[in-house]
């Protein structure tokens, strides 16, 4: 049958469109689309609250059920999940109103406050790993601030996600290593020109290309932003002399200062007792 | 200028409902299969894609289209497709180009006499339309055509025709489209009805473009990659 390009379009619409008569929910809007689906707001008729909801065309089996018992302060709470008549999963989420972590950069807020996001996104991968659900595509457009600074890493684990190529670890295979170099990636992303070299040497060693030599695991990479924070040496970078002189003075500026006024008061005195 | 003018290639080939992927099919040996279910879906294209791209008239891109498929097994066309260096549909595409200006060479050597020009293929792409654009076009209304008619052919096997006179009715309609309540009214149903109606054909299409497209791929990655073009 020979179709018309304006019939084309409209059954390409119409086609994609989920069908979720089965389910309690109703289409509001087209919200985003993404590499593996669609999220759509919608109604939740049996709570009366709206809902983002994501309809994605690779199986999901077994991982909705994992992604549902990732209840973390900095995790998208899933809140349904199903298949469509037509085989496509779905599943319901909180809907966050907020910016994606790359638009929120655009503002150029302060260092500190892009590690307190790092650091958020961190302590949420570092709780997956602990009920051995990897993210997998882990990038500035998986992650939300919430309009009072609270952050969600979103997304998580899709099976025929193969990562997105600038945040994707070199080996085939993903493991919670290939997590650590996408939060590598992630955080040299996040960093402004002129941040410190020890951070950008955090970001390098989350990244290096043998998974056996980046961090291992989320929380030794978060360690050692501490350490970064705390004035202290990072485990990631050799530092040289005059790096650490700086970072000692600065560590120890008041102590310093106090000591600089002993020997003046000291120095003083010394020559007002020989008048 | 209307591309309209052939019916070959057309939607006569029925196929099962479950097909293996172009891949599998080649390797259980049934090459033939697998290559009838790239003609039917890719006739039209290539065709339109002859005419834009090589300025022929609709006899000389009909021949020239029936050779490039004629001579496909004897050119292990499929055998030859190395899905690690591109999709199928890529890898056909460049085919059909190779195969249109070695013939377009060769006709021109016989012309001149051995003296063999090749023409600049973009120079007789005809002007203002984009041959890729075209063969991407034709390949997704080929698609959702054959689809289309496999629903149709659905419908009278399973006693919907209704379903399938609602969906024809709303979702194939060339002007404006009726209202569900006046569907409902001509076809003296209830509103719900049509919109169930509407949605177990749309369930349905969705279903024979996906084995459609299963059918002329490599896999389930290619397939993924190729829905998601188609939707997005």
């Amino acid at each position: 049958m020979d179709l018309t390009d304006g019939i084309v379009e409209h059954l390409r619409h119409a086609v994609s469109s989920p069908d979720l008569s089965a389910t309690h929910f109703e289409l509001e809007s087209e919200i985003g689309r993404g590499g593996m689906g669609v999220v759509y707001a919608a109604h939740d008729r049996k709570l009366d609250r709206r809902v983002a909801l994501k309809v994605i065309d690779a199986p999901i089996d077994g991982e909705a059920q994992l992604i549902a018992r990732l209840e973390h302060p900095a995790i998208v709470p899933v809140y349904d999940t199903g298949i469509l008549p037509d085989g496509r999963a779905w599943y319901a989420m909180k809907l966050v109103s907020g910016a994606r972590l790359d638009t929120y950069l655009a503002a150029a807020p302060s260092v500190a406050e892009r590690l307190r996001i790092f650091r958020r996104v961190g302590e949420a991968v570092a709780f997956a790993h602990t009920l051995e659900a990897i993210h997998r595509d882990l990038k500035p457009q998986n992650i939300m601030v919430g309009q009072f600074g609270e952050v969600y890493v979103m997304d998580w684990g899709v099976p025929a996600v193969a990562g997105t190529p600038a945040f994707r670890a070199p080996e085939g295979s993903l493991d919670i290593r290939s997590d650590i170099y996408a939060m590598g990636a992630l955080l040299q992303f996040m960093l402004p020109d002129g941040a410190s070299p020890a951070l950008r040497a955090i970001a390098a060693k989350a990244m290096q290309p043998d998974s056996a030599a980046r961090y291992a695991d989320a929380a030794a990479l978060l360690a050692d932003i501490d350490r970064f924070q705390e004035g202290l040496a990072v485990e990631a970078w050799n530092e040289p002399l005059w790096y650490s002189l700086r970072r000692f003075g600065s560590r120890n500026a008041v102590l310093l200062w106090l000591l600089a006024a002993y020997a003046s008061v000291k120095f003083l005195l010394f020559f007002l007792k020989r008048l | 200028m209307s591309f309209d003018d052939t019916a070959i290639g057309g939607p006569q080939g029925q196929f099962p409902s479950t097909q293996v992927s172009l891949l599998d099919a080649v390797s259980a040996g049934l090459v033939g299969e697998a290559l009838e279910r790239v003609v039917a879906l890719y006739w039209k294209p290539v065709y339109r894609f002859l005419r834009v791209k090589f300025g022929k008239d609709n006899e000389d891109a009909k021949d020239l289209t029936q050779s490039f498929f004629a001579g496909a097994l004897e050119r292990n066309l499929l055998g030859q497709f190395d899905p690690a260096k591109g999709s199928f549909r890529g890898y056909l595409r460049m085919a059909v180009e190779r195969f249109a200006a070695n013939q377009h060479a060769a006709s021109e050597a016989m012309k001149r006499g051995g003296d063999v020009r090749f023409v600049p293929l973009d120079e007789v792409d005809i002007a203002g339309v984009d041959a890729d654009e075209v063969f991407e076009r034709e390949w997704r209304r080929q698609l959702f055509g054959l689809a289309v008619d496999d629903l149709r052919a659905l419908a009278e096997r399973e006693g919907k025709l209704q379903h399938f006179a609602i969906f024809e009715e709303y979702d194939l309609s060339q002007t404006d489209r009726p209202t569900y309540a006046a569907l409902a009214a001509r076809h003296g149903i209830a509103e719900t009805s049509v919109t169930n109606h509407l949605a177990w054909a749309r369930r349905m299409l969705r279903g024979f473009v996906t084995e459609r497209l299963r059918g002329v791929t490599p896999g389930e990655r290619e397939l993924r990659e190729e829905m998601r073009r188609l939707w997005t």
